[in-house]
Parts: C-alpha cells; structure tokens; sequence
C-alpha cells in the first residue's frame, strides 16, 4: 500500500514536472487534426480527418489536402442555421476548404475574441458589431481588404446605401456586411383602427409623433394610462443618436476630439427635452421597466398596451406572430432633419491568418450576394439585387427598413474609438438622470456630462 | 527536532496525494495568468498588441478614478450589509432543518436548492419580482396599502434590492453551518438540560460557541465571494442607476473587455487581491478573540 502511494506521487510529480518544463520541438512530420462538424438542419455529424503539413513560412501555403479557416460569430441558437447553411453551400463549390464556426453566445463573444487574439489564436473570420469596428481596428486586429477586392474583382455597390461605411476605418475597408438595422416606428394598426387616428405617413414630423401618441394614449378609471401612445428606449445610447441626429445636432467634433460643444449644444439639449418630455410632460411614454440592456426593456407595445414603438427590426417576426398585434412599419418622423443610424454587424478577416487567399475566398461569398441569398430568410439582406429580386424592398413593411437605409447619419462612435469609455457612459448617465427626475435641468445635465467625456477624453489623448 | 513517525509520513503522503489534482490545476491554470496579470498591471495592454511597460502608472490613474472609488465604496457597503445576514440566515435555516425528523431532508434540498441555480436565471427572476409596476413584491405591497420603491431603478434602493436577492443564496451557508452543528457532541446539551438550563441558553453557550469555527470559516468564505460579486449587478442592473451599483468586478470587466484597457483592469485585480487578503488577514487574527476550538487549535 506505502509503495503505492509512493509511486502515484512520484508519478504525478513527474507528470506536473513533464509538463512545466516541455520544450516545444519544432513540428516537422505530418499531423492529423480531427474536425468534427455539426452539419445544419441534420443531426448527423460528419467527421472529416485532414492531413496537413504545416509550411515552415507563412507565405504562400502549401498545403495538402484542404485547410481549416475557423470562422468567429456571436450569434446562437436558431441563428447559426443561416452560417451553417452558407458553410455547408460554400464547402460543396471548394473541396479545397473546410470551414469551422466557432460561436460564442452573448456578451462573451468579445472577452473570448480578444482572449484568442491576446494569445494569438483568433478566428481567420471574425464577426464583430458596428461600435468594435474602431476598437479592433486601430489596434491591428483586422487586414484591410481593398486589395483582395480589387484582385478578386469584388463589386462593393453590389450593397444597398450605406451598409459598407461602419466596416470602413480611416478610409480602408475592413469589414463587408452581414447583417444590420436601422430604426423605424413600429404600429399596432388594431389601437390606431380603434382611436379612429390615421397611420404615420412618410414626412411627419416630431410634433406629429408627439400629437399622434396624446391621441392614442387612454386613461383608464385611476387616471393612470391603460394604453400608451409610444413606448421609447429610455437610456439606450445608441438609439438615442437617432433623437440627437434628427434634432440636427452631433455628440462629437468632426475630429474626434471635443464633446463640450457638442453634448451640450442647444440641439442636443433640444432631443434630450423632447424624449424625456415624452415620459415625464406630455406622460405618452410608459416609464423605463428597467435600466439595462439584458433585462429586455419596455413589454407595452408587445403587450397590445402601447400604439407606437421606435426601435430596430430586432423583434420584427415576434411581433408579426403576435396576436395582441396588427403590425405596421412607419418611416421616422424629422425634427430638422430626418435621419436615421444604423445597427450593423460585419465580417473581417484576423491580421493572424495564415491562409489569407482561402479566407477571402470564403468572405467573398459568405457576406455577397451567394451568402445574402440565405440571410434573406432571417434578416434583412445586404445585397441590393437579392432584396430587390425577393420583394423586400417593395414590401410594405421590409421596405420600409430598406427605404431607411437613404437617411443614415454616422454614429458618433465613428469619430473616436474612445465613444465608448469616455461619452457612453455620461450620455448613459445624464440620460438616467433626466428620466429619473422629472424637473431635472436638462441643459446642465448635459453640460455635465459634457465636460465629464471631454475630461476621459482628454486624459486618453494626452497619453 | 521532530520525530518523523511513520504515522506522520504517510499521513504527510496522503496529504500531497489529495491535494495535488488541485495544486496541479492551481499552477497550470491559475499561478500562470495570476503572474501575467501581474506583470500585465504595469503595463498599458490593449490585449491586442504587445504590452508596453509603465511601472506604476495604472495605479497612479486609480487615485485620480473616480469611478474606481466609486466602485470600491458600493463593493464595500455592499460586504457589509451582505455578509453578516448571510451568516445570520444561514445559521437560521441550518437551525431550522438541525432536528432530525422524518422529511427534513426535503426541506434541507429545497433551502439549497437556489445555491445551485445558475447565478443568471436567478437574478432573471428577481428583476421580474422587482419590477417596480408589474413586479409581484409590489403588487403584494399594493395589496397592504404600501406603494413599494422603484427598487432597481432608484438609485437610493437599487443596492440594497441586490443585498435582497443575495438571501436566495442563504443555502449554501446553511450547509456548511449544517456541517458544523453536527460536529457538537449531543453530551453536552444533555448535560446543559439536566443543569435546566433553557433552549436561548444552550444556544448562546454551547451552540455558537462550538460552532465558531464554522462561522468562521464561513466569515471567511463570504468576504471573500461577496467582494467578488458581479452577475447580480451585470444582469440587473448594469452598474446603474447612476453608477449606484458599479461592483469592483463589474468595473474591473469593463476596463479590460469592453474598453480594452487590461493593464488598467489587471491593476484593478490586484488591488481587489489586496483588499480580500487584508480583510482576510484580519479575521484570522481576529480568531482569538472568538473563535473555540474543542481539540487542538490549528496550528
């Protein structure tokens, strides 16, 4: 028995030792790697045994057998159908590759994306969303693209307006599109019939919107609203550039450099009354049911309790399902201007590839017009020709996304890749404080919070 | 100079043997990146490129970071508050469920049961519990008459709304607490019973003095959890209102993922580290004080 647990600690110290202390050898036979792979819409599980050679440079690859290109996405559940569609599609055209998605659910995606970059292990695709573009682009994540579109002869107009700009960075393209939305005004057509209150028409206004909802909100016996005209964003920041847009006002200097001027300039001061007024003045707007993203906002509109809802495409086909719901879509109202911003994810491709060629070949076709033919049927496309051949853009209501797309004014992320640590997190305040408090000065709110992001701002640009 | 007994040495062998799946875990997975962030906190790394060193820096940024402090303060009030119910509750339902009687162990797993659910489908279900409108914990105050807070929302309530949620996580100490009173000889209540002394009086004489090393242990396990917390204020609340709920970890992620500043959040860590580990030292030095042990005290 003592023998044995001697030799079991013996051996475990070897192991602990063994491994502390491997030297890598350097790789010079054949290896295996096994690749298991979930095909879509079947249970079945293909296993695939590549053999490879690892070249001893990075440069041209010489292979044998295909490559693996590891593809990157935050999507889950039911949203990796349309990936594993367009993989499945793309592998049976180019034996040569083999395509491995890796999704990540949620809020984790990024901390895992910037692990595996910190260890030089990331994805040779990565999907990311619109604000991270900046981030991971000015510290080097992704290659520029211009040059593999110009050799593979890539169409950018092959887009609908607007959709390339937030994956371009200081004038080079370096992510294409894969899936977006821009903002619009929900309906529900069963309280409006009911008001005897006609539908938003192309062209209204922000006075109408505020008319439109005193109309449609009801007071039950306690005086308090048994249906609400508009149910609204509360402190979403990046909804809320929309407002500050449309209100003919910027958060931040064309250079990138100043808030103060910008966050408290009378137009900004103007969206910031208008929408908190809409809660606490005119009471339209039922009050914020929480103060975060993941706990799922406001529920009136799909409740059947709230005529109007401005928002994203997001929850577009649970409302069409809904049965409290008789849903139309209404372009947005002006104020000044009209305008709109858009919510856009896109792929790249990671500076640490080491098959650029094969990678681009499957970005090519995963994000043009082959890979939009399957996003059709579970987002808007990007591809002009395939939204037009598939009806979206005449459709009464997909249209009205699309049509959108001509009013886009650049979010202020755009400017700095700083937005969000320095002004997000006052413009998330100063809005929280003016929804909280009623009478709340809005105009030294925003001054406020101003000079809070110029001060974080200032200090990260003396660095 | 010691004997080595062979008693001693293979008690010393079975030591090292049970201990070392975790010490080997411990230095493969945790002393490494525990190094790194060290090394990572004197330096500005955007996780990207390469860190580039300078020395004390981030932790000259901190003094002037007022959200740091903010965060420090709410992880503070936050132990305080939350700690000493834990303890309580928990010694409560462990008190509760003690009797050995026929079923108990039912309500034994259903008083755990919580500790096991996964931290965000709880907090899921408190948000709706909390909702201020909607919320079933004001409708029932609507019930009494009471117009119940914005809970959440408020930032006066929305700290102490995450101190009430943590109750749900009262199991996990009365199990430990379980633990402990199982260990008290039943002797001496049977001693103290026949001296007349009453149920209050063999609680505050011989139960919680018997089970202060429980307590203890589970003081020191609770600081240490509590300081750490963060799904709580992530799902619920997101920091907000107002920063009311910024937790130290919650601030410590963002600095590093969301504003990729892993220098600064590696930084942040340490001082975490360093606030844990003088909280802890303390207690343990506290130990005389009020902590009896029946056998030998621990060396």
């Amino acid at each position: 028995m003592k023998t044995a647990y001697r030799l079991f600690s013996v051996f475990l110290l070897a192991v602990l030792l063994l491994t502390a202390c491997q030297t890598p050898t350097p790789i010079v036979q054949t290896i295996q790697v096994e690749v298991t792979k979930i095909v879509a819409g079947t249970p079945e599980v293909q296993t695939v045994v590549i053999t490879a050679t690892p070249a001893p440079t990075l440069a041209p690859t010489t292979a044998t057998g295909p490559v693996v290109i590891r593809a990157g996405t935050g999507d889950s559940g039911e949203g990796l159908a349309p990936h594993q569609t367009i993989i499945q599609n793309f592998e049976a055209k180019n034996p040569d590759i083999i395509v491995q998605l890796e999704p990540v659910a949620g809020s984790d995606y990024y901390a895992r994306l910037l692990t595996q970059l910190a260890a030089k292990a990331a994805p040779d695709i990565m999907q990311i969303g619109d604000d991270a573009v900046p981030n991971f682009v000015s510290k080097g994540a992704f290659v520029p693209l211009d040059d593999f579109m110009k050799q593979a002869n890539f169409d950018p107009s092959i887009y609908l307006p607007g959709l390339l700009d937030p994956g371009k960075y200081q004038g080079k393209q370096y992510e294409l599109p894969k899936d977006y939305s821009p903002m619009a005004v929900y309906y529900n057509k069963k309280i409006f019939d009911a008001a005897k209150v006609p539908y938003p028409q192309e062209g209204w206004t922000w006075d109408d919107l505020l008319a439109t909802a005193q109309k449609l909100t009801k007071k039950g016996a306690d005086g308090k609203p048994e249906i609400w005209g508009l149910q609204l964003t509360a402190n979403w920041t990046s909804g809320f550039e929309y407002y500050v847009a449309a209100a003919g006002g910027t958060l931040i200097s064309a250079d990138g450099k100043s808030y103060v001027g910008h966050m408290d300039s009378p137009e900004v001061i103007h969206a910031v009354q208008f929408f908190t007024d809409m809660y606490n003045k005119y009471q339209v707007t039922p009050p914020p049911a929480n103060l975060n993203q993941w706990a799922g906002g406001n529920q009136e509109f799909a409740n059947g309790k709230a005529a109007m809802f401005i928002f994203g495409r997001w929850p577009q086909a649970g409302y069409l399902k809904n049965p409290n719901i008789d849903l139309g879509v209404a372009p947005l109202p002006k104020d000044k201007v009209r305008a709109n911003v858009l919510f856009w994810s896109g792929f790249g491709i990671s500076t640490t590839t080491k098959y650029p060629e094969q990678t681009f070949r499957f970005l090519n076709y995963y994000a043009g017009e082959p890979g939009a033919q399957v996003w059709k049927d579970w987002a808007l496309p990007a591809v002009k020709s395939v939204a037009d051949a598939s009806g979206k853009t005449k459709d009464p209501i997909d249209g009205v996304w699309i049509n959108e797309l001509n009013y886009l004014t650049p979010r202020a992320y755009t400017f700095t890749p700083y937005w969000g640590e320095t002004a997000d997190p006052a413009l998330n305040k100063a809005l929280q404080t003016v929804l909280l408090t009623p009478n709340a000065d809005v105009a030294a709110t925003m001054k406020t919070a101003a000079q809070e992001a110029q001060t974080a701002l200032d200090k990260l640009l003396n660095k | 100079m010691r004997a080595t007994t062979p008693y001693r040495r293979r008690e010393a062998i079975a030591f090292y043997l049970t201990i070392a799946p975790w010490l080997a875990g411990f230095i493969l997975f945790m002393a490494g990146p525990m190094l790194l962030s060290l090394y990572a906190s004197f330096t500005s790394w955007d996780l990207i490129n390469a860190p580039i060193f300078n020395g004390l820096g981030n932790y000259r940024d901190m003094v002037e970071d007022a959200r740091f402090w903010q965060s420090l303060k709410v992880t503070c009030i936050y132990t305080a508050a939350y700690v000493p119910l834990d303890l309580a509750g928990g010694l409560m339902l462990a008190l509760l469920v003690r009797p050995r009687l026929r079923g108990i162990s039912a309500y034994r797993t259903i008083f755990y049961l919580p500790a096991v659910f996964s931290g965000v489908a709880f907090v899921v279900v408190w948000v709706w519990l909390l909702d201020p409108r909607g919320g079933l914990l004001n409708l029932a105050l609507a019930q009494l008459g009471v117009q119940g807070p914005n809970w959440l929302m408020d930032p006066k309530w929305a700290l102490p709304s995450l101190v009430l949620m943590s109750f749900w996580g009262w199991g996990r100490s009365m199990v430990i607490f379980l633990g402990g009173l199982q260990t008290i000889p039943g002797e001496l209540y049977e001693a103290a019973a026949m001296d007349g002394a009453g149920g209050w009086q063999s609680f505050w004489r011989i139960t919680l003095p018997l089970l202060s090393p429980t307590i203890f242990f589970n003081l020191v396990l609770s600081i240490i959890s509590t300081f750490q917390t963060f799904t709580n204020a992530f799902v619920a609340t997101d920091g907000g209102p107002l920063d009311a709920t910024l937790f130290l970890v919650l601030y410590i992620y963002r600095q590093g993922f969301q504003f990729l500043n892993m220098g600064y959040a590696s930084a942040l860590a340490w001082v975490l580290l360093a606030v844990i580990l003088v909280l802890t030292l303390l207690v343990v030095r506290s130990q005389r004080f009020w902590v009896f042990y029946l056998g030998d005290r621990p060396e």
